[in-house]
C-alpha cells in the first residue's frame, strides 16, 4: 500500500517518456490517471502499515516507509496539489510534453519516497533523486538564463546534500546504532556526546537550510523561480520539494535533540529575519515570479520560526503550513503561468485593470492570495498561527518580529492584485477557460478543506510531534499555562 | 426556548448563502434580482434574530453556546468554533441586520444601473456573514476569521470602483491599516494563550477576574487588542484610512464604514470588559484614545467640503466616544452609543448617498444648498439625524452621548488617570459635533443653491426604496434613546438587558440628583452652544468669519486631516519602501554574491562549476556523478566503519 504512492508516478512516468509521439490527449489522460490514482491511495493511506525490509545487507540499510504521523498527510496533500499541475503542463508545455510529464511524475514519486522513508539512507537517496528531474526540467525547459539558475540552484543542493551525507554516515557508527531505520537511530542517538550532536546537527542543518531555504542560503530561490517554465508548473514542483523543513522535523530534531536544543534559538533568529526580510523584499519586487518567490520564502520562514520554537503548537503548525502553501504557492504559481498566456510577461508594469475582462480569473486569483498572506478559514492560517503561537512560547519578542511580516504580507498582497487587477484596464484578455477552471478547482477545494476543518490532519501531524517534544524537552509536560500575574 | 435563540445561528450562513448565490450566477441574473436575494436573506437573518432576542428574553438563560467543530488542537491546547448568542451579542446581530436589511434596500435604489450590480450584492452579504461571525463567536480565534473577513469585505467594496486607481489606492490602503491592527490581534491572541491557557472568551473573562488587579501582563494584552481596535475602528494612530474609505459606494459607507464594521473595536473591548475591568491602564489607554480621537476628528471635521469626508471624521469621532464609554467602564454606555449611531449616521450617509444620488455624482458641498425644499424626504430626515447627533435633548444621541459624559465625569475605573479632563474634552467635542453638524446640513440643505442651474430642473428626490429606509430610520434616530434614560431617575432598559453580558465589579461614583442633572444641564448647554454658533457662523454671518479664517494656521491643519498622512508618508511608508527596495538589491548583489565568492566549499563549487562553463547537461551530470560518488563512499565507508 505504502509503495503504491511511489511505483504508480515511476510507471506512469515510464510511460510518459514514451508517449511523445502520441496524440495529447493520451498523454494527458496518462497524466491525470497517474496524479488521480496516487491521490486516492494517498487518502487510504492513514493508518495502513508501512513496509520494512533489509536492502542493503552490507551496510544495514532497508527500505523501510511508513504513512505514519505528518508523512500520510504530506503526500496527501502533495498529492493532490500535483493533479492539477499535471493537467496543466499537460496543455500549457509544447515541446516534448511527455517528458516533461514524466520528470514531473518521478519527482512526485521522490517527493512521497521524501515524506514516507523510515531509513535515513533511503530518505537520502529519495532527497537526491528528486533534484535530477527538478534540475532537468529548469535547465530543458527554462528561461533564457537557465544556465545561472541551474548552476546556482546546483551548486546550493549538492553542497548541502554532500554535507548532509557525511553527517548521515557518520551518524551509524557513531552512536552504534543497530541500522538506519529511524527507530533504530532514535534508541540511541539521543544519547550521543553533547559536541557530536552538534556537528552532526551542523552538517544536517546546512542541508535543510538551503532547502527550506533559510536565510542567508535562499539566494538559488529567486532565480530559479523566474527561470523556470513560464507555466508556473515547473514552480509549483519546486514548491512541493521545499523539503528543508521535513527534514529538520523528521530526523534532524529528533535525532540530535540536545544540539536540537542549543542550535534551535540560532535559527529561530535566521527564521523570524527570514520571515520578515522576503514578505519585505516581496513588496518593492516588479516581476511576477520574482514576487512569488519571495512570498514563498517568507512563508518558509514562517515554517522554521515554527520549527525552532521547539514547541508542540509550533512543530504542529509548521508541517501544517509546509503542507497548506504547497496549495497556496501551488495555486499562485499556476496562475501566474494563466497570466502568462495572455500577457507573454511577468512583468506587472504590463498587467492592470483585468479585472473587468476576466472576472472570474481575478476572483480566484484574490481568493489564493488571500490565503497566502494567512487570511483567517482558509488554508495557510491554522499552521501560521500554530507556528507563531509556538514561538511565542519561546520567545515573545521574535514571534512578534516573524508577526510583523503579516503586515508585509498585507502590503505585497493588495498591491500585486491592483497591479494585476485594478486600476485602469490594459489590453483586454480572456477569462478563465475550462482546462483552467479545472485545474483551479482542486486548488480551491484543497484551500477550503484545509481551512476550514485542520483538526483531522493537525492529530495525524501530531503523533509525530510529540516525539521530538519528548525528546527535545524530556520529562517537561508542555507548558500551556503560565499566569504571569496569578498572586 | 434554546431551540428557538439557536435559530439565529443560521444568520450567518443566509448571508454567505446569498454571497454565494450572486457571487456564482449573479452576472446572469436581471437587477433587481441581485438585490433582492441579497436584501432577503439578510431580512431573514433579522427575522430569525428577532425571534432568538425574544426568546432569550423570554427565558431563563442568558447564554446559549452552539458548537460547530473542532478546529486547532496541539497538546493540552484544543480549539473548537462555536457560537456564542448572550444578550451582547444578539443585541448586535439586531443591529447589523436590521440596519443592514434597509441598507440592501436602499441600494437596490441607489446601485441601478451598475455593472457591478451583482457583484456589489455579494460584497455587502458577505460582509454581513463575516461581521455576524465576529460578534457570534464565543472564541477570539472565531473572532478573528470576521475580523479579517470584515476588512476584506470593507476592501472589496471600498475599490468596488477598481479602474479608478484612487478608489483602489484608498482601498489598499484601507486594507494595509487594518492588518496592523490585525496583527496586533494576532499578538494579543498569542499572550492569551501563554497567560490563560485558552481562547475561549468566557475562560478568559472568568480567569482574568482572578488575576492581580492590575497586573502588567493584563495590561499588555489589554493594549494588545486596543491596537487591534483602534484599526478596525479608525482610531488614532490608525485613523487615516476611514475617511479614504469614503470612496466606497455611499450604502457601503453607511452600513460598513459607519454603522457596524467600525465598531467592532468598541465590541471587542466590551466583550472582554472582565478583563479591562481589571487593568485601569489599558482601560485609561483606550480612553484617552478614545477622548483625543473624537477631539482631533471633530476639529477636523470644520473644514471638509466632502459630504461623505465630514461624515466619515464624525463617525471617527463618534466612535472616539464610544471608546471613552469602555474605557472608563461603562460598557453598556459603549454597545447603547454604537445602538444609537447606527440609527443615526447610516441615515446621514443614506441622505448623503440621496443628495450624491440627484446631483449626479456630486460631493462637495461647496456646489450645494437649498436642496431641503426639493428633496423633501431626505431633507427632513437628514435633519432629524443630525439633531440626534448634534445631542438635542429627546433624540437618540442625546441619551447615548450625556450618558457617556456622566460616567466619564464619574468614573472610578480611572480616577488616577485623569477622568475629568476626559470630560471636559468630550464637552467640548459634543459642542463641536453639533457645529460641523450644523454647518454640514446647512452647507447641503439650507442657504442658497451653489449647484448648477441646469441641474435644478433635473433635481428629484429619490425613489421610495431608497426614501422609505430613510424614514424608518429617522424613526429609529428619535425613539432608540429612550431604551436608555438616564438611570438616576428613569427606568434604563438597555443597561439592565446587557448587564449580565458586561458584567465587571467597576463602580462609578454616586451624585446626589441634582448634581445629576447639572450635567445633563451641561451636555444640554454644549449641544446648544455648537448649533447656535454654527447658526450665527453659516447662517447670519453668511460664514464670512469662516472665509476669513481660511489662511490661518489651524484651518490648514484642519484641512489637511493634522497631517497625519503626510506624517505617515514621511516616517513610515517611504523609508518602508527605500527599504524594501534596498534589501531586495542587497539580497541579489551582496548575500548572492558574497555566497558565491566565499571561500567556503560553496565557492570551491562554484569555480569549478563555472570552469566546466556547462551548459545543463554538463551541470546534470555533474550532479549525477556526485551523487554516484557519495552513495559509493556510503556503501564501503559504512561497511568499513561499523
Amino acid at each position: 500500500m505504502t509503495l503504491t504512492v511511489i511505483l504508480i508516478p515511476l510507471i506512469t512516468a515510464l510511460f510518459l517518456f514514451f508517449s511523445e509521439a502520441a496524440d495529447p490527449l493520451v498523454r494527458r489522460f496518462l497524466g491525470l490517471l497517474g496524479t488521480v490514482s496516487t491521490f486516492l491511495v494517498a487518502l487510504y493511506l492513514p493508518g495502513t502499515p508501512g513496509m520494512s525490509s533489509l536492502w542493503l545487507p552490507g551496510v544495514n540499510v532497508y527500505f523501510a516507509l511508513s504513512p505514519d504521523g505528518a508523512s500520510a498527510v504530506l503526500v496527501l496533500v502533495a498529492s493532490l496539489v500535483m493533479i492539477p499541475t499535471a493537467l496543466y503542463a499537460s496543455g500549457r508545455v509544447e515541446r516534448r510534453t511527455g517528458s516533461f510529464l514524466a520528470l514531473l511524475l518521478i519527482m512526485q514519486a521522490g517527493l512521497n519516497g521524501i515524506f514516507l522513508a523510515k531509513d535515513l539512507i533511503l530518505f537520502y537517496l529519495f532527497w537526491e533523486l528528486t533534484l535530477i528531474p527538478s534540475l532537468m526540467m529548469l535547465g530543458i525547459w527554462g528561461g533564457t538564463k537557465r544556465r545561472q539558475a541551474v548552476q546556482k540552484y546546483l551548486i546550493y543542493a549538492v553542497t548541502g546534500s554532500f554535507l548532509m551525507l557525511v553527517g548521515m554516515l557518520a551518524l551509524r557508527p557513531l552512536s552504534g546504532a543497530a541500522s538506519y531505520r529511524l527507530e533504530d537511530l532514535l534508541a540511541v542517538t539521543p544519547a550521543l556526546p553533547a559536541g557530536t550532536q552538534l556537528w552532526i546537527f551542523l552538517l544536517f542543518t546546512l542541508a535543510f537550510a538551503v532547502k527550506l531555504p533559510l536565510w542567508p542560503l535562499h539566494s538559488w530561490l529567486p532565480d530559479f523561480h523566474e527561470q523556470n517554465h513560464p507555466s508556473g508548473v515547473a514552480d509549483v514542483a519546486g514548491t512541493l520539494y521545499k523539503v528543508g523543513g521535513w527534514g529538520f522535523f523528521a530526523w534532524a530534531l529528533p535525532l540530535l535533540p540536545g544540539a536540537a536544543a542549543v542550535v534551535a534559538p540560532v535559527l529561530l533568529v535566521l527564521a523570524a529575519f527570514t520571515a520578515v526580510y522576503a514578505a519585505v523584499i516581496a513588496t518593492s519586487q516588479t516581476n511576477l515570479k520574482r514576487l512569488l518567490a519571495y512570498a514563498s520564502l517568507s512563508h518558509m520562514g514562517l515554517v522554521g520560526v515554527g520549527l525552532f520554537g521547539l514547541h508542540l503548537t509550533g512543530l504542529s503548525g509548521a508541517i501544517y503550513l509546509l503542507a497548506a502553501q504547497m496549495v497556496s504557492t501551488g495555486g499562485l504559481f499556476l496562475l501566474s503561468g494563466m497570466l502568462y498566456e495572455r500577457r507573454k510577461t511577468f512583468e506587472l508594469s504590463e498587467y492592470g485593470g483585468l479585472s473587468r475582462s476576466a472576472p472570474a480569473l481575478a476572483a480566484v486569483t484574490l481568493f489564493v492570495l488571500f490565503t497566502s498572506i494567512g487570511v483567517p478559514g482558509l488554508a495557510n492560517f491554522p499552521g501560521e498561527f500554530m507556528s507563531l503561537l509556538g514561538a511565542f512560547h519561546a520567545s515573545p519578542w521574535l514571534a512578534a518580529l516573524a508577526t510583523l511580516s503579516v503586515i508585509a504580507a498585507g502590503v505585497y498582497g493588495v498591491n500585486l492584485y491592483q497591479r494585476l487587477y485594478q486600476d485602469r484596464e490594459t489590453q483586454p484578455v480572456a477569462d478563465l477557460r475550462e482546462l483552467e477552471l479545472a485545474v483551479l478547482v482542486p486548488i480551491l477545494a484543497g484551500i477550503l478543506w484545509l481551512g476550514l476543518a485542520p483538526g483531522p490532519q493537525l492529530e495525524r501531524i501530531e503523533v509525530q510531534t510529540r516525539i521530538i517534544a519528548q525528546t527535545v524537552q524530556p520529562g517537561e509536560e508542555i507548558p500551556m499555562v503560565t499566569l504571569g500575574g496569578r498572586p | 426556548m434554546t431551540d428557538l435563540i439557536s435559530l439565529a445561528a443560521f444568520a450567518p450562513l443566509l448571508a454567505l448563502i446569498g454571497a454565494l448565490v450572486n457571487g456564482l450566477f449573479g452576472r446572469a441574473f436581471r437587477e433587481p434580482l441581485p438585490g433582492v436575494i441579497a436584501s432577503l436573506s439578510v431580512g431573514i437573518g433579522f427575522l430569525l434574530s428577532i425571534i432568538a432576542f425574544f426568546a432569550l428574553a423570554a427565558g431563563e438563560e442568558t447564554r446559549v453556546s452552539i458548537t460547530l467543530w473542532p478546529y486547532l488542537q496541539a497538546g493540552s491546547f484544543e480549539l473548537s468554533l462555536g457560537f456564542a448568542l448572550d444578550r451582547l451579542s444578539l443585541l448586535m446581530m439586531l443591529i447589523i441586520t436590521g440596519v443592514g436589511f434597509l441598507i440592501h434596500v436602499y441600494s437596490i435604489g441607489y446601485m441601478h444601473g451598475d455593472e457591478g450590480f451583482s457583484r456589489y450584492f455579494m460584497g455587502l452579504n458577505l460582509f454581513v456573514a463575516a461581521m455576524l461571525l465576529l460578534v457570534m463567536a464565543d472564541s477570539f480565534l472565531l473572532m478573528f476569521v470576521g475580523w479579517e473577513g470584515v476588512g476584506i469585505c470593507s476592501y472589496l467594496l471600498i475599490g468596488f470602483w477598481y479602474r479608478e486607481k484612487l478608489n483602489a489606492d484608498a482601498a489598499r490602503k484601507a486594507f494595509i491599516v487594518n492588518r496592523i491592527g490585525d496583527a496586533g490581534f494576532l499578538l494579543a491572541m498569542f499572550l492569551t494563550v501563554t497567560t490563560f491557557g485558552t481562547l475561549d472568551i468566557q475562560a478568559v473573562n472568568e480567569a482574568a477576574g482572578a488575576l492581580v488587579f492590575g497586573s502588567s501582563v493584563l495590561g499588555v494584552i489589554g493594549l494588545l487588542y486596543l491596537l487591534a481596535a483602534t484599526g478596525k475602528s479608525a482610531q488614532l494612530p490608525l485613523q487615516v484610512w476611514l475617511p479614504d474609505a469614503m470612496a466606497g459606494p455611499t450604502p457601503v459607507s453607511a452600513l460598513i464604514h459607519a454603522a457596524t464594521m467600525v465598531t467592532a473595536g468598541v465590541y471587542l473591548i466590551a466583550r472582554v470588559a472582565p478583563l479591562f475591568a481589571q487593568t485601569p491602564a489599558a482601560s485609561a489607554a483606550v480612553a484617552w484614545v478614545g477622548g483625543l480621537t473624537a477631539l482631533i476628528a471633530a476639529f477636523i471635521a470644520f473644514s471638509q467640503t466632502d459630504i461623505k469626508k465630514i461624515l466619515a471624521y464624525s463617525t471617527i469621532s463618534q466612535l472616539g466616544f464610544m471608546f471613552v464609554a469602555v474605557g472608563v467602564g461603562a460598557y453598556w454606555v459603549g454597545i447603547f452609543h454604537v445602538f444609537t449611531h447606527a440609527f443615526f449616521k447610516a441615515l446621514l450617509f443614506l441622505g448623503a448617498g440621496s443628495v450624491i444620488h440627484a446631483l449626479a455624482g456630486e460631493q462637495d458641498v461647496r456646489r450645494m444648498g437649498g436642496l431641503g425644499k426639493h428633496m423633501r424626504v431626505t431633507g427632513t430626515t437628514s435633519l432629524i439625524a443630525t439633531l440626534a447627533i448634534a445631542g438635542v435633548p429627546l433624540l437618540s444621541g442625546f441619551f447615548s452621548k450625556d450618558a457617556i459624559l456622566a460616567h466619564t465625569a464619574t468614573s472610578e475605573l480611572i480616577a488616577d488617570y485623569g477622568n475629568l479632563v476626559l470630560y471636559a474634552i468630550l464637552l467640548v467635542t459634543a459642542a463641536m459635533t453639533a457645529f460641523y453638524m450644523f454647518r454640514w446640513y446647512h452647507r447641503v440643505f439650507a442657504g442658497e443653491e451653489r449647484f448648477p442651474k441646469k441641474l435644478r430642473d433635473s433635481l428629484h428626490e429619490s425613489p421610495s426604496v431608497m426614501t422609505l429606509p430613510l424614514v424608518i430610520l429617522a424613526v429609529c434616530s428619535v425613539l432608540a434613546g429612550y431604551l436608555g434614560l438616564p438611570e438616576f431617575a428613569f427606568p434604563n432598559w438597555i443597561a439592565h438587558w446587557l448587564e449580565p453580558s458586561v458584567e465587571t465589579p467597576v463602580s462609578f461614583l454616586h451624585l446626589s440628583t441634582s448634581l445629576e442633572w447639572l450635567l445633563i444641564g451641561l451636555s444640554v448647554v454644549a449641544a446648544a452652544v455648537g448649533l447656535g454658533l454654527g447658526y450665527w457662523v453659516y447662517e447670519r454671518n453668511r460664514g464670512r468669519l469662516v472665509a476669513r479664517l481660511e489662511e490661518s494656521m489651524l484651518a490648514r491643519l484642519s484641512r489637511s486631516g493634522f497631517g497625519f498622512d503626510a506624517l505617515y508618508r514621511a516616517v513610515f511608508v517611504e523609508p518602508a519602501e527605500g527599504t524594501a527596495s534596498g534589501l531586495s538589491s542587497v539580497d541579489t548583489d551582496i548575500v548572492d554574491r558574497g555566497l558565491r565568492a566565499g571561500a567556503s566549499p560553496v565557492g570551491l563549487l562554484a569555480r569549478a562549476a563555472a570552469l566546466l562553463q556547462s551548459g545543463y547537461l554538463r551541470a546534470y551530470a555533474l550532479a549525477m556523478l556526485i551523487g554516484v560518488l557519495v552513495f559509493a563512499l556510503i556503501v564501503s565507508l559504512s561497511g568499513v566503519l561499523s
